[in-house]
């Protein structure tokens, strides 16, 4: 039996305010693969930002392969063997795949760059594990899978032997997901151990030999994934039981809130992104959008609130009155609520007070405004209301939106695009990024207002999300609507192949 | 109520620190250079609280002032009219064109002369953000390269028999002289016969005017928006282009006006010698002004005395482009004091929500995100 790669023990980091991680202990046995599941702000990430040496933990050991060291900064983890792939991708894009994955190791002969060792070490380790990249590709001419194996490459060319990936599956695709398992897979085969970070369950239950789950910046509990089901890791990570998100099985009857036309809309290529897309709302319905990423649905969205032009003919009615001459600000005045994909980008304003966020969007309106003139103690007001109702975290509407956490900022967003009851709302990925009990709160607030009668556009990578939420389900695939099915009559396999267009596109 | 307290700290413990490092590094230099710094700063002072002086300054004070709202006002929505210069001048040489070529009765005359000025700035502002807005040609580079332009154009027209003439006993070179009807009196001063130019008042006009357009108004918030996040803006229905044009001649116009306190206080004429270079002082003053209307008083005040009182150096041979030198070190110490100012205040910040969250049950550890 050998030492086990990693061991943390009694690890205790205090930031000013907060107990990032409290008395933490993680086993990693050698040649494993090892996953850490835990909500934002769990504590994942300062662990292994620990374990990497960019932060030193307040109390607490760590020891790599049985040894109790020291870590002071990454090149000391890197010495150990432990290496670290992040979130976001930190490669030089005028480079090539050989020269990023050397950078800072070069090999050399007499002094010089030795550039045929360097490839063929790379070319070697890429074959070893199934980690195949043209190693004089320029990086900006990659993919997103390619660009995370050259990552990968990189730590493994300095001699790695426990690797870090800190949420790898986030921005793939499903096969490239798929790919990167079975890498995974062989890394393990040769005795690499790997230390896995994750919201996504089913993916972990699939590739994890042991799990840990952390709470509130304390190890809850290290489990088998083959004695748990994701239902009950959801319920560790949040500590209370998940209120399960069932479709319902509802009449639809009120009138249409919202109808698009023949919309056909282009992309920032030029070419046809949206094609020739028909679809309405009723008050009090939820239709959901299924689709890939990159399918049109954004650049529906964009031309459905005016912000990205749609071609001539398409038509979008709001309430029976056409608005598709309207520029944005109009459309919003008539009663178009949007909450935007991009929360830190689009929906908020991160260096001004939760109050003119609230104002955001709706700066022209009661009660933000008076005619030409900001309503300030209306607007505060009204901040004050969506804080109280819609549980947003804040000791005051003062303070700025970007120290909430992702989870408060979005539930303040929600908040705002419901104010005022407007008939209509856009909700793309609303929960994207949040804490599960924000989560949950944005859930049944959607539900709440659709019983009221808000009828509801609702884009969604999470299938769970669209399909418990929605009535309906239109499947966008290459810019049409290639499916339409009722949400109770939606399975993963009917859903999936109208994705990947096995219906054919004429469906 | 200690937030407020805190906040203001640290608003002004920027500036302050950044006037202080310049001040070191401008005795260093003259230490180097043989002069005694407390000695020069000190005859500085002396000088400027003469009524002569005081008065020079104020003057100097409200043209800095005027230009730097021109300069604010495109920075709130991070669009640079680096241009203030050209349109200054374009703006003062037109103003006195046309107040030379007419006369007409007085509130009427200065009317006149004040709006060609405006519509001349506005005009050469707007070219740039056309340029902007239909061609994507960044407003920086246009604008500098248009100040060229204006030079060149204003230089041009200012020849004897085009649009100026010889003045009088003199080699000066200055367009027809503005009569009586389109001057405005200067304020009087107690101690000397200087006035303040009466057109000061346009400056706190305007500060006050800026103050409550930008955190008042709709208008103002959206440009406050634009600046902060263009791409939610753009979202919440504030057309870009739209407010980017509207900014940019207002910005324009301002800096067109910018000259009339001395032309119709004091110059009554455009020559040769009409001050120059104002504008370009301008920027680094709304910069460190933080484009803030009471900021921006203060910082055209201290440009102001820089500028006037260091003529008394010269007098005990201390080279005077000493101030230059503690003007340019301002500004550089000074962008890097906000920059880290705002990081401490944003992490500042996040500790304290994470605090005062505490002890709420529910509440997550708030720093432990990536």
């Amino acid at each position: 039996m050998n030492a086990p790669a990693v061991e943390l023990h009694g690890i205790t980091k205090r930031f000013p305010g907060v107990v990032a991680n409290q008395d933490v202990a993680l086993t990693v046995r050698a040649g494993t693969i090892h996953a850490i599941v835990g909500e934002n702000g769990a504590g994942k990430s300062t662990l292994m930002k620990i374990l990497y040496g960019l932060i030193t933990p307040d109390e607490g050991t760590i020891a790599i392969d049985g040894q109790t060291v020291d870590l002071g900064s990454p090149s000391d983890a890197i010495g150990l063997g432990v290496g670290m792939v992040h979130q976001h991708f930190k490669l030089a894009d005028n480079l090539t795949v050989w020269e990023n994955v050397v950078l800072g190791a070069e090999p050399t002969r007499n002094g010089m760059l030795d550039t045929e060792q360097a490839r063929a070490r790379i070319r070697a380790i890429g074959e070893r594990h199934g980690l195949g990249v043209d190693t004089d590709a320029l990086v900006e001419n990659l993919g997103v899978g390619d660009r995370q194996r050259v990552e990968i490459l990189k730590v493994l060319f300095r001699g790695v032997r426990t690797l870090i990936l800190d949420e790898p599956t986030a921005v793939l695709v499903p096969q490239e997901v798929t790919e990167l398992f079975s890498s995974l897979q062989e890394m393990k085969a040769e005795g690499i151990s790997i230390v896995f970070i994750s919201h996504k369950l089913d993916e972990v239950l699939a590739i994890a030999d042991d799990i840990t789950v952390l709470r509130r910046g304390r190890t809850v509990a290290s489990v088998d994934p083959n004695e748990v089901t994701s239902r009950k890791l959801a319920e560790l990570m949040v500590g209370t039981d998940l209120g399960h998100l069932e479709p319902q099985d509802r009449e639809i009857t009120g009138r249409a809130v919202a109808e698009l036309v023949n919309l056909s809309v282009d992309g920032e290529d030029g070419r046809a992104a949206v094609r020739d897309v028909s679809l309405t709302v009723h008050a009090g319905e939820i239709v959901g959008i299924a689709g890939v990423e990159g399918n049109g649905q954004t650049e529906l969205v964009e031309a459905v609130i005016g912000v990205r032009e749609a071609r001539a003919g398409g038509i979008v009615r709001l309430d029976g009155v056409d608005v598709s001459r309207l520029n944005t600000r109009k459309r919003r005045e008539a009663g178009i609520a949007y909450i935007p994909e991009d929360r830190t980008r689009h929906g908020s304003l991160g260096s001004a007070p939760l109050w003119e966020n609230r104002m955001l969007g709706h700066q022209t309106k009661a009660p933000n405004a008076r005619g030409p003139l900001i309503d300030r103690a209306g607007a505060r007001a009204d901040t004050e209301r969506i804080v109280h109702d819609f549980d947003v975290r804040t000791p005051s509407v003062d303070v700025n939106m970007s120290s909430l956490s992702g989870g408060n900022q979005q539930k303040l967003i929600v908040g705002r695009e419901m104010s005022g009851k407007p008939p209509f709302l856009i909700a793309s990925h609303p929960t994207r990024g949040v804490d599960i009990g924000a989560q949950n709160a944005i859930w049944t607030e959607l539900r709440a207002a659709r019983d009221e009668g808000l009828g509801v556009l609702l884009l969604s990578a999470d299938l769970d999300e669209l399909v418990g939420l929605s009535d309906r389900i239109l499947v966008m695939y290459r810019g049409a609507i290639v499916a339409e099915m009722k949400s109770i009559d939606a399975t993963p396999q009917s859903l999936g192949a109208a994705m990947t267009g096995a219906n054919g596109e004429a469906a | 109520m200690m937030h407020i307290l805190r906040k203001a700290t640290g608003t002004f413990a920027a500036p302050v620190l950044a006037l202080a490092f310049s001040l070191l590094i401008t005795s260093i230099i003259l230490l180097a250079s043989g002069h005694q710094p407390l000695q020069a700063i000190g005859q500085m002072v002396d000088y400027a609280a003469q009524p002569n002086t005081f008065v020079l300054m104020l003057n100097q004070t409200a043209i800095y002032y005027i230009v730097a709202i021109a300069v604010a006002v495109g920075f709130r929505m991070n669009l640079f009219n680096i241009g203030v210069e050209g349109q200054y001048r374009m703006g003062a040489m037109a103003g006195a064109v046309v107040g030379g070529a007419i006369d007409i009765p007085a509130p009427w005359h200065v009317l006149a002369i004040v709006a060609t000025s405006m519509v001349v700035g506005a005009i050469w502002a707007g070219i740039a953000v056309l340029l902007k807005v239909f061609r994507g040609v960044s407003e920086i580079i246009s604008t500098i390269m248009l100040n060229y332009i204006a030079i060149g154009v204003v230089a041009y027209f200012l020849q004897p028999g085009r649009l100026a003439e010889v003045i009088q006993g003199s080699n000066n070179i200055g367009t027809p002289p503005i009569g009586e009807s389109g001057q405005v009196p200067g304020i009087p001063f107690p101690g000397t016969n200087g006035t303040i130019f009466g057109l000061a008042i346009v400056a706190v006009v305007l500060g006050v005017g800026y103050w409550f357009a930008v955190n008042r108004t709709v208008f103002g918030f959206e440009l406050r928006a634009t600046g902060a996040s263009e791409p939610a803006a753009v979202v919440s229905g504030v057309n870009v282009r739209r407010m980017a044009i509207i900014v940019m001649v207002i910005s324009g116009a301002i800096a067109g006006f910018s000259g009339l306190p001395q032309l119709l206080g004091a110059s009554y004429t455009y020559s040769l010698d009409f001050p120059s270079g104002v504008a370009f002082t301008a920027i680094a003053i709304a910069i460190l002004g933080r484009n803030h209307p009471v900021g921006i008083a203060f910082s055209a005040f201290l440009f102001a005395f820089l500028t006037s009182a260091s003529q008394v150096l010269e007098l005990n041979d201390v080279p005077k482009e000493v101030a230059n030198i503690t003007q340019g070190v301002i500004v550089l110490s000074v962008v890097i004091a906000y920059e880290l100012a705002r990081r401490r205040e944003l992490v500042r910040e996040r500790k304290s929500v994470s605090q005062r969250l505490e002890g709420s049950a529910a509440s997550t550890p708030v720093g432990a995100q990536s």
